[in-house]
């Protein structure tokens, strides 16, 4: 049984009407994971009893497999009757699984502003808040383009995971298509196709950005 | 309850506008500032120098509250700046300080590193913020460059820049914490110029520097540190006819021989 052309054009447009769940849960993954991850990263900083708990929970979320959270957050919740969506439930696995990396990379991307820069904003009377806001959170931008833009591309081929949940996403449609033709080469081909797709234009989004931050006053 | 805090007008000269009294900092077990007292009243111009790890830039540090300290007193305008975080935002208040590697905020305009406390801190209107953040670019000398980035200015001009920032906030004291000591010779004058210039205004100012002409032309008084103490403060001129501590003659000696 050879690769068939037009048997895999066909397939196309079934894969791609899964792009939206694909792309829905990649983009909410990826503000939840920032968002969490950053807080996280701001209440470790705070140092103290919630630091250390925050340390703890950074280690314990980045030794466990992201399989392992989805199943949880799945079957094990409703059991304390928190019953949640597939799709809520991939979202939250994936950004709780991912802050817990996204944590070490904003970490990075401010232990590499200088001091300087901290002092400077105290000598000038801004609080804590507008230090982050207007000093911290823009210079850390700029250093870590590059290591966040892998981390949607990783997010990105990560949302295949939620096929576990019948969420109804591109790998998992093909696999549905394979499943009832018992052709698995042509639709496997064509979702992984449109997955290189789509991190090529991820990874141009973010090359992109990266330039403009530069371009915006380099040191 | 009476605002004990003394006006910012000249009717109270007398009273000091810094005194510290017994000032002791360790970092770790590094002695590093020994039983410093030290009063600046309203309008000094102080130089402090003193060989490097003398805690020159450590004491001045200590008086906006960058440094906590473990023992004595700092006073600001009469208000104690002890080791609370809200003690040390009311002296920072008062004070406008210029770091040896000028700290401008590299992804803002030279102008929006100036409008940012005015806007956030004294909660100016956008256009209020531009026009005080001008005036000050138009004091040092670089109003053609308050839309350019920090990168795309010299050094001097960077620094010019930082002492612009600073007083953006009209401070009543201003620190300088070795301001020329990061940049190439040919644009050290043009830094001095500009806080000699400063100095005419009548704004306390306190500077840790090696520059001794400036500290000859500028300066009333000269504090003299050496290991964590000050072993000499007098006015600028009987320091440099007639230091009398032995260590200072030879910081003179050894500075001017250059």
């Amino acid at each position: 049984m050879g690769f068939d052309f037009g048997f895999a054009l066909s397939t196309i447009p079934i894969i791609i009407g899964a792009i939206g769940a694909t792309l829905l849960a990649t983009v909410l993954s990826c503000l939840g994971a920032s968002a969490l991850g950053f807080t996280f990263e701001m209440i470790r900083r705070g140092g103290g009893a919630p630091g250390l708990a925050v340390r703890f929970l950074i280690d314990f979320i980045r030794s466990t497999p992201v399989l392992a959270w989805l199943y949880f957050l799945y079957f094990v919740m409703p059991v304390y009757g928190i019953r949640l969506g597939a799709m809520t439930v991939g979202i939250v696995g994936l950004s709780l699984y991912y802050s817990g990396y996204l944590a070490e990379v904003f970490k990075a991307g401010i232990d590499a502003i200088p001091k300087g820069q901290q002092e400077a904003a105290r000598a000038l009377s801004l609080t804590r808040r507008d230090t982050v806001i207007f000093v911290i959170a823009p210079q850390m931008l700029r250093n870590i383009a590059a290591p966040l833009g892998n981390y949607v591309v990783s997010i990105l081929k990560a949302t295949p995971y939620l096929a576990i949940l019948a969420v109804p996403e591109m790998l998992g449609r093909a696999f549905d298509i394979a499943s009832e033709t018992y052709r698995y080469a042509e639709p496997l081909t064509v979702a992984g196709v449109l997955f290189l797709a789509l991190a090529l234009i991820v990874s141009y989004g973010v090359k992109r950005m990266e330039k403009l931050l530069l371009a915006s006053g380099r040191r | 309850m009476l605002d004990r805090r003394a006006p910012a007008t000249s009717t109270l000269q007398s009273v000091p506008l810094v005194r510290i009294d017994a000032l002791n900092k360790w970092f770790g077990a590094l002695h590093v500032l020994k039983n410093i007292d030290l009063t600046l009243r309203p309008g000094a111009r102080v130089v402090v120098c003193g060989p490097s790890g003398s805690g020159k830039s450590t004491l001045i540090r200590c008086i906006n509250g960058l440094e906590r300290f473990q023992k004595g007193t700092i006073e600001v305008e009469g208000s104690s700046l002890g080791r609370s975080d809200r003690d040390a935002a009311m002296a920072r208040r008062l004070t406008g300080m210029v770091f040896q590697s000028f700290n401008l905020f590299p992804h803002l305009t030279v102008l929006a590193n100036c409008t940012l406390a005015l806007r956030r801190v004294l909660l100016k209107s956008a256009h209020e913020a531009e026009e005080i953040a001008m005036r000050h670019l138009t004091a040092v000398h670089i109003p053609e460059k308050a839309r350019a980035y920090p990168a795309e200015l010299s050094g001097g001009q960077q620094q010019r820049a930082a002492i612009a920032r600073a007083l953006c906030l009209d401070p009543r004291i201003m620190l300088f914490d070795e301001p020329t000591s990061a940049l190439d010779p040919e644009m050290i004058k043009e830094v001095l110029d500009v806080m000699i210039a400063l100095a005419k205004t009548g704004v306390t100012m306190v500077c840790v520097t090696h520059e001794m002409g400036f500290a000859r032309e500028v300066a009333d008084e000269i504090v003299f540190m050496d290991q964590g103490r000050i072993v000499e403060h007098t006015s600028s001129t009987d320091f440099f006819d007639r230091a009398a501590h032995p260590r200072a003659r030879l910081f003179l000696d050894t500075i001017l021989s250059h």
